[in-house]
């Protein structure tokens, strides 16, 4: 390729230097933030300051920044999912459906086990009985997957319609257990007060959207690290990763590494659901299948290159141009709320191409018109 | 009575096809050079609201159709530089892309939700043969693309399997090596491929849009069809052909919920009844999957491969 008289010459490089490591994330949120400023702009709001009000609203008010983390909290079990799975080169895309069960799971715990119980055990078996039930939900696409190889891309995707059909069911389409039986209104029923906890008051009188399930949340990304760093599990998913081959020669059971990856990567986003429960929601809520949560897990894990701790900060990051574009779209000039969503999408993609800088270096070279 | 609507399902389920056909044309010929676009719910729904954006401002149907192909070739573009150009995760790729198109598609399209079409595709008059009894409103009922469509995944077929650049494609994904070393470009020939693909799968969108849906509605306008077709590729077993009589299938199976609601036929409930696509898909996936299917299958051999040179 040539450009201005000079070449562009790729070379790839040994090892990646640290700075890429933060330089590429952060220069595909800037690139996405100006694609998205052409888009408001073409529509007639003015670029910088939309941004500044989604600056206002997602990240530096308290309001902005406690609704940010109370949304990243799920967001980041469904991120953990998602990079769980992908970093073995399994592309689960279930978390969405898996978060759904992990909504039921956790209310059917909620409501049946945790009435007799003290809080302190209602609210962890809420989180178990998430995470078995998405587990559970994503079983049959790693089982296929383990024994016949069948792709579970489309299997764990296909389930994600079966299980938003399946809370429609529960609360639109029938009179069921998990319906409130005390109004005709079509609305889940509620869980024990044991199996809530009540949002942080961060050391003020004021009500916010952050639940402590956000510090569980957290430290499932800090035990995860750690844990795959230091087991032989995690030396045994890495090896496979990288050369499925090597792992087989080396006596490593592939059928089980990749079931038991699939399958814990269903359980954090079953929590990631049940977290749902036990915090904002209380119930099986519809609502939360308008939030798209599992698909921007995916987004979440891709940006945060399938590390676990850099999870929490792209769960964050991502949580706020979510509750920053809610806050626009009812403001005095609406935005979309979808100029959000572009955003998420051009981030990655920006985040993706960047690849290239981080895995090689690249530098323009003058041509010497002799050697051409 | 009774039969009548089943003649009408049957009719709905060929016409529904047409977007599945299309749609996972598109994918057959992305995936056959080595190329996996998971992005097809993201193009279709691009060229659906900006087919109708077109539309609304020019009222010329042709002009809509065609800035939306426009639309399906810069995205795949896009998703050919990510994958082709810089070798980045094709899946991934292909997901950034569905979030990017929902997105977009639906900031663009959030001044004009819920309003009326402002074109429709409509069925061709064909006289006589309309008049047949059964055949005729389940097979000339359609509109002009329907029968267009059909020829396409012919003309495909006969691309892929009788032709010399249809057998480069072939070879391009089964064994990307073999074509670079007799001096064909791997690159050109994803770039090109995934740029048709994604032109299809944007076309149908539009289709969909003018002929199927009544109003722009987000994401709800395709409803996860553009998933429905990649699992279509699967089971068309990356051919053409094949393609069709599996739209039709699963046209038939989308089209089942809204029947049985309409004949007041309460066996199960409808949120019950609208898992079973996705269950019947899922079923046909495992069967396919068995070894013995396995063989007979032939999916690309490095499909989801970059190619890298010197890395051979």
């Amino acid at each position: 390729m040539m450009l201005l008289g000079r070449r562009i010459q790729v070379e790839q490089r040994m090892a990646v230097p640290k700075s890429a490591v933060v330089i590429v994330p952060v220069v595909s949120v800037i690139f996405a933030l100006v694609v998205g400023g052409v888009f408001l702009a073409l529509t007639g709001h003015p670029p910088i300051r939309t941004y500044l009000d989604l600056l206002n609203n997602g990240y530096t008010s308290f309001y902005g920044i406690t609704d940010t983390l109370g949304l990243a909290t799920p967001l980041i079990c469904t991120g953990l999912a998602a990079a769980f799975a992908f970093r073995m080169n399994l592309y689960s895309i279930g978390q969405e459906g898996q978060m759904y069960l992990g909504m039921i799971g956790g209310t059917w715990a909620g409501i049946v086990l945790a009435d007799s119980l003290p809080p302190l055990i209602a609210v962890p078996s809420v989180l178990v009985f998430g995470a078995l039930a998405g587990a559970a939900w994503i079983a049959v696409p790693a089982l296929l997957r383990a024994r016949l190889g069948t792709s579970e891309i489309v299997s764990t995707l296909l389930l994600n319609y079966v299980a938003l059909n399946l809370v429609n069911f529960f609360i639109f389409g029938s009179t069921g257990f998990f319906r409130d039986p005390t109004t005709s209104f079509p609305q889940g029923r509620a869980v024990a007060e044991s199996a809530r906890l009540s949002p942080l008051s961060l050391f003020t009188e004021k009500v916010t959207n952050t639940y402590p399930t956000l510090f569980v949340a957290v430290s499932l990304a800090v035990l995860l690290f750690w844990f795959m760093r230091v087991s032989n599990y995690g030396y045994e998913t890495a090896v496979y990763a990288d050369s499925p081959n090597t792992a087989r020669y080396a006596g490593m059971n592939s059928a089980w590494l990749q079931s038991s990856v699939l399958l814990v990567s269903g359980a954090l986003a079953g929590v990631g659901g049940a977290m749902y429960v036990v915090g904002p929601a209380g119930k099986v809520d519809p609502g939360l299948l308008q939030v798209g949560l599992g698909y921007a897990g995916i987004v979440v894990a891709a940006l945060a290159r399938y590390n676990f701790l850099a999870v929490v900060l792209a769960a964050v990051l991502f949580a706020g141009l979510r509750t920053g574009g809610n806050a626009l779209q009812v403001s005095n000039d609406p935005v979309p709320i979808a100029i959000a969503v572009v955003l998420q999408g051009a981030v990655l993609l920006f985040a993706l191409g960047g690849e290239l800088f981080r895995r090689n270096k690249v530098t323009l070279v003058r041509v010497q018109s002799a050697t051409t | 009575m009774n039969s009548n609507i089943w003649l009408l399902t049957f009719a709905d389920a060929i016409s529904i096809a047409t977007t599945l056909i299309l749609a996972s044309l598109g994918a057959i010929i992305t995936e056959r050079s080595g190329v996996i676009n998971l992005g097809v719910e993201g193009m279709l729904l691009m060229g659906a609201v900006t087919a109708f954006v077109v539309a609304d401002s020019t009222g010329n149907l042709w002009f809509a159709l065609f800035i939306a192909v426009v639309v399906g070739v810069v995205l795949s573009s896009i998703h050919a530089a990510l994958t082709v150009g810089l070798r980045a995760n094709q899946i991934v790729s292909g997901l950034a892309m569905v979030i990017f198109g929902t997105g977009l598609s639906q900031f663009i399209g959030k001044p004009i939700e819920g309003d009326p079409l402002p074109v429709v595709i409509r069925p061709l008059e064909l006289g006589w043969l309309a008049d047949l009894p059964i055949v005729g409103p389940v097979v000339f009922g359609h509109d002009v693309f329907t029968y267009l469509t059909w020829v396409a995944a012919g003309g495909a077929s006969f691309y892929m399997h009788r032709t010399r650049p249809g057998l480069t494609l072939r070879a391009t994904g089964d064994a990307p090596a073999t074509v670079d070393a007799q001096g064909g470009s791997v690159a050109r020939i994803r770039w090109a491929h995934t740029m048709v693909g994604g032109a299809l799968m944007a076309f149908a969108g539009a289709w969909y849009m003018f002929a199927r849906a009544a109003a722009w509605n987000q994401a709800a306008t395709t409803n996860g069809i553009g998933w429905i077709a990649l699992a279509l590729v699967v089971f068309a077993s990356w051919r053409p052909l094949r393609a069709i009589g599996g739209a039709v299938l699963f046209g038939f199976s989308l089209q089942v919920p809204f029947t049985l609601q309409a004949l007041q036929i309460r066996i199960l409930p409808p949120t019950i009844v609208a898992m079973f696509p996705y269950l019947i898909t899922l079923a046909v996936l495992v069967l396919l999957s068995t070894p013995r299917a396995r063989r007979l299958l032939g999916a690309p051999k490095m499909l989801g491969q970059p190619f890298v040179r010197d890395e051979r």
